[in-house]
């Protein structure tokens, strides 16, 4: 039992050292942030805050509105994620309830195309979205979200152990229209699951950077990373100060969000990872 | 299912919008690739049809090749690592000796970095692994573990091995989570049976933890496979957007977006993006293939 | 049957609505934008650089309206923009060029022309030095863009620090030491035994390498010109590393600029600094910059507090020329007669321009302008050193010839080669080997000296 006690003992520190080697850099960043870019060459490494944060932001800010970045991408994300979810769940229960001609090759087409890297139709979907006019605009990275082949085979595995046809007979019986069907039982019955689907659809809109660097051009649409990667060249960068504070704008939120809602989060990927 | 479902027509109006949107955003660019990686497109003008000379240059292309090399070689740093640590971790966690506590704070502190924008953290490590000026410099020379400023990124070892240790850092979490769920999937009495058998722990990992977690295994280095080989956003803002140093980051996918986007080599690029294609198909059957058998043999 | 026709007709409905809802989203954002752009007088401007932020505060008062900047990092700017001007869509009604891109711009449809009516840009020919004026000519003479600038370089260098280890801080006799490698090299020694360091870093001397016979990077026939000067180049870059002369802090980066105001910490030699036991070597200044003429007020004097003052600048080995900000109407822009009026303003108007130079040093190339201040200027930041007579001196013999499309990307790239050469990481023969594949790489048209 003791010894138990040792190794515990160096385990935890063990643990406590990698917690500490995951968050020193967010805590080099959010400290250089408040430091000028003199003292950031000159002084080297330090643990205490200077008192330039607000030159920083003066600097930043000038450049780069980078909570209209924010507001960007919330925006996008958000309409992403609840398109997305809606339309899966539709698909879903269209797959999952009705059987029709070709369902199954449909399925299974569907399931093939999944396997396809997102980056084997980027020229095509460029040129496509320029002859459509819809360059430099959110269509593009909002409306082909629609069709997300994962989402839709998630929902429907989920739906084939979940739904009885036997609800769906009494509804029917009772008058009800397919559509309603679908809003009055199957949405609410797939809830858990659209709900752990939506946190990696919003995730991966939010973080999604080749396809908005590719297709917005004005500043003022850029999405975070976008904005975030212009920096890069920019006059910011001449001020390590500044370009460190950028960086944090960009971070220090969604670290907040994450304070909350890290059960959740860590619940719904534990989720997807053993439905597989 | 064993009742004979009746032919309904209704499936079509609810898969309908998902096909038209599929069709139009996402097959017909494939095929329109397709047709590209033919011609020597360069984003003005009519596509001018070349035949194959798109895919003979790229089988004979070293800096594609070189780009395939830089994949796999982050890739393979970052998966080691991740993979590594996170299995330690489960094992140590699902120990039911130990009894380690405090599962919830850990998972979701390893979690965090994942949940950043790659792009904040390309520009986050790209200045903190400054030469002369970085602070990581700074603080491993205050520490006295180097005795001259390391250009992290100057230097074709270096920078890989930097651009795969920070995948690692942002992955390790994730793959912890996923592992530790597989653990919990398992049940208890597996290891009360072991211990009742006066197992040790290593008999138990080997003989009962690591066994019964190879699918989930498995998954991880598929997803994570599908994910490495498509790299992008941290080699590309970590240092000039060419791949520097020495073109020691220039992954598949950088390269595709240069030769697309920059040089406007946009047939060339669809060629690329084939290529690409491939290696993955590819991988994935030796992946599915090796596991089949390894399935076979074991039952 | 009923219900079917009926849901599915609802279903339509609402997969239409939905798509609308996105549609008008975007078209929101869209109209929102071309409301403020499209109201009367909001002009929209876009650009590589913040100079024309100061100007654009003068428009806007002069004429009352509003102006929108963009500012896009010169590495995007090119592929940002050419998308918004071939498809029409909230482009800007002035946008400028750099240097690096101008001959290409000229040459496609995006700036209007301003040879015709109502501009007659050709009347004013005479007005503006010659290979400024030309280089915003297409191959078929028409003028598409002009600028205010010319862009001659020297070096700025600090006062202080040539009067103590050189003895002198009179800009012609350092230019006269300087005036040969071999002289630059010994200054660079001289700084070096007293503490300083002649350049930031080895990019520096790229313009002195090239010698008097500077050459475009290609040529007519699309072949890659490899002359003996940028062979030269990566000797002299890895001269600079080995005797130690610069301070370690690459071109455009935090440090480059933190260098100008004085000390930068600096520990290449940490073991060496132990053994001699001294602390004087953790910080170092750096003696001199080579910019051109722009480089004073949107480098040099907006990164500087505590020297300014003590600058002055000379030249270098030999003259050179670098960078350069054109400026023309977008061709389908509905707001050209405002649009005229900046470009006017900025390039020909005799009192904005005079007051623009004596605030900025720029140097311009609007010789109405030129010829009234050039013999009285005085550059409060230079010491009062008079920088325009030095620069109009050197703007003759810019040969604007060499300048290429291909400028921006194969210069990064000769850069890059340059630099593992320097680092040891490759022989020169590898360095410049690797050169030419990438540049064949990118551009499979050009033909390289290696093939």
């Amino acid at each position: 039992m003791k010894k138990d006690k040792v190794v515990k003992g160096i385990f935890y520190t063990l643990l406590i050292l990698l917690v500490i080697i995951s968050f020193i850099p967010f805590y080099m960043m959010i400290v250089n942030a408040t430091r000028s870019n003199g003292d950031i060459l000159q002084n080297g490494f330090t643990l205490l805050p200077g008192g330039a944060l607000m030159e920083n932001y003066d600097i930043l800010i000038q450049y780069m509105n980078l909570w209209r970045g924010f507001a960007n991408s919330l925006v996008i994300a958000v309409a992403v994620t609840l398109l997305s979810s809606y339309f899966s769940a539709l698909t879903a229960f269209g797959f999952a309830v009705y059987n029709f001609k070709g369902r199954n090759a449909l399925f299974i087409l569907m399931l093939i195309l999944m396997m396809v890297p997102g980056q084997l139709g980027l020229i095509g979907f460029y040129d496509l979205i320029q002859t459509m006019g819809f360059l430099d605009t959110y269509v593009p990275l909002i409306i082909p979200p629609i069709a997300s082949p994962f989402i839709v085979f998630f929902l429907r595995q989920y739906l084939a152990t979940t739904m009885h046809p036997s609800l769906l007979e009494a509804a029917r019986i009772d008058g009800a229209k397919e559509l309603t069907l679908f809003h009055k039982i199957g949405l609410p019955i797939l809830m858990p699951a659209v709900a752990t689907m939506a946190i990696f659809t919003f995730i991966g809109s939010w973080n999604n950077y080749i396809l908005p660097l590719v297709v917005l051009f004005s500043p003022e649409k850029y999405t975070l990373p976008v904005m975030l990667g212009a920096l890069r060249g920019s006059q910011v960068a001449q001020n390590l100060g500044a370009m460190y504070l950028g960086i944090a704008i960009s971070v220090v939120p969604i670290m907040i969000a994450f304070l909350f809602l890290s059960k959740y989060i860590i619940t719904s990927i534990s989720a997807g990872a053993v439905k597989e | 299912m064993s009742k004979m479902k009746k032919i309904d027509y209704h499936g079509y109006f609810f898969i309908i919008p998902f096909f038209l949107i599929f069709i139009t955003f996402t097959i017909y660019p494939i095929l329109l690739t397709f047709y590209y990686s033919f011609t020597s497109y360069t984003g003005m003008g009519d596509p001018e049809f070349i035949g194959l000379a798109n895919y003979a240059r790229l089988v004979t292309d070293p800096y594609f090749f070189s780009a395939f090399y830089n994949t796999m070689y982050i890739w393979g740093i970052n998966f080691g690592f991740q993979l590594g640590i996170a299995l330690l971790l489960t094992v140590l966690f699902s120990d039911i000796r130990l009894k380690m506590k405090g599962l919830g704070f850990f998972r979701a502190a390893f979690y965090l970095p994942n949940l950043i924008t790659i792009a904040s953290v390309a520009l986050l490590f790209g200045i903190l692994l400054g030469w002369h000026h970085g602070t990581i410099n700074h603080l491993l020379l205050d520490l006295g573990i180097i005795s001259q400023p390391i250009n992290w990124l100057n230097d074709p070892t270096t920078a890989r091995w930097s651009v795969g240790l920070i995948g690692a850092w942002m992955w390790f979490g994730h793959t912890f989570i996923i592992l530790m769920a597989g653990v919990s999937g398992i049940s208890k009495d597996y290891f009360e049976a072991a211990l009742i058998d006066g197992a040790s722990r290593w008999q138990i990992l080997s003989n009962v933890t690591l066994p019964l977690l190879k699918p989930i295994m498995l998954y991880v280095l598929i997803t994570s496979l599908i994910g490495g080989l498509q790299i992008f956003d941290l080699p590309m803002l970590i240092t000039d957007g060419m791949g520097a140093p020495e073109g020691s980051l220039n992954t598949m996918v950088l390269y595709l977006y240069n030769q697309a986007f920059k040089f406007n080599n946009y047939g060339y690029a669809a060629a690329v993006a084939y290529g690409l294609f491939l290696i993955t198909v590819l991988f994935s059957l030796i992946m599915f293939k090796s596991m089949y058998r390894k399935n076979v043999k074991e039952g | 049957m009923n219900n079917v026709g009926c849901s599915m007709k609802k279903w339509l409905l609402l997969f239409v609505v939905s798509l609308l809802g996105v549609g008008t989203l975007s078209a929101c954002s869209n109209n929102s934008e071309e409301a403020s752009g499209s109201s009367e007088d909001t002009l929209t401007i876009w650009s590589f650089t913040d100079e024309l932020e100061e100007p654009i505060e003068v428009f806007k008062e002069v004429h009352d309206v509003e102006v929108e900047l963009t500012i896009i990092p010169i590495e995007d700017y090119p592929t940002r923009l050419k998308p918004v001007l071939e498809s029409g869509t909230e482009a800007p009604d002035v946008f400028t060029g750099e240097l690096a891109f101008i001959k290409e711009w000229v040459e496609q449809d995006y700036w209007e022309d301003l040879s015709q009516e109502p501009y007659n840009v050709e009347d004013i020919e005479d007005d503006f030095v010659d290979y400024v004026f030309d280089l915003g000519r297409d191959s078929e003479g028409t003028v598409k863009a002009l600028s205010w600038q010319t862009t001659p370089g020297g070096i700025y260098y600090r006062r202080s620090i040539a009067e103590k280890v050189l003895g002198t801080d009179d800009p012609e006799e350092i230019g006269e030491r300087m005036s040969t490698m071999d002289g630059m090299f010994e200054v660079g020694e001289e700084l070096k035994s007293a503490g300083y360091r002649l350049f930031p870093d080895e990019g520096a001397v790229r313009w002195f390498s090239q010698g008097q016979d500077p050459q475009p990077w290609v040529n007519e026939n699309d072949e890659l010109i490899m002359t003996d000067g940028r062979m030269n180049h990566f000797d002299y870059a890895k001269e600079l590393r080995e005797k130690d002369m610069t301070a370690f802090a690459p071109e455009w980066s935090p440090a480059w600029f933190e260098a100008m105001d004085g000390p930068v910490s600096y520990n290449a030699g940490w073991d060496e600094v132990d053994e001699k036991e001294t602390k004087a070597e953790d910080e170092v200044e750096v003696f001199g910059y080579a910019l051109p003429t722009w480089g004073l007020h949107s480098v040099l004097k907006t990164n500087v507090e505590e020297t300014a003052g003590d600058w002055a600048v000379t030249n270098g080995p030999n003259s050179y020329f670098s960078g350069g900000t054109w400026l023309g109407i977008y061709k389908d822009s509905d707001k050209k007669d405002l649009a005229w009026e900046f470009v006017k303003m900025m390039t020909h108007d005799k009192e904005f321009l005079t007051d623009w130079a004596m605030e900025t040093g720029d140097v311009l190339s609007y010789l109405p302008v030129t010829e009234e201040i050039k013999s009285e200027f005085s550059e409060d930041f230079l010491d009062g050193q008079n920088n325009y007579t030095f620069f109009l001196e050197e703007a003759k013999s810019i040969d604007s010839n060499i300048v290429t499309r291909y400028d921006q990307q194969i210069d990064t790239m000769f850069g890059n080669a340059v630099g593992e050469y320097v680092e040891g990481t490759k022989t020169k023969e590898e360095a410049i080997d690797e050169f030419y594949n990438l540049v064949q790489n990118a551009y499979p048209q050009i033909k390289v000296p290696n093939q």
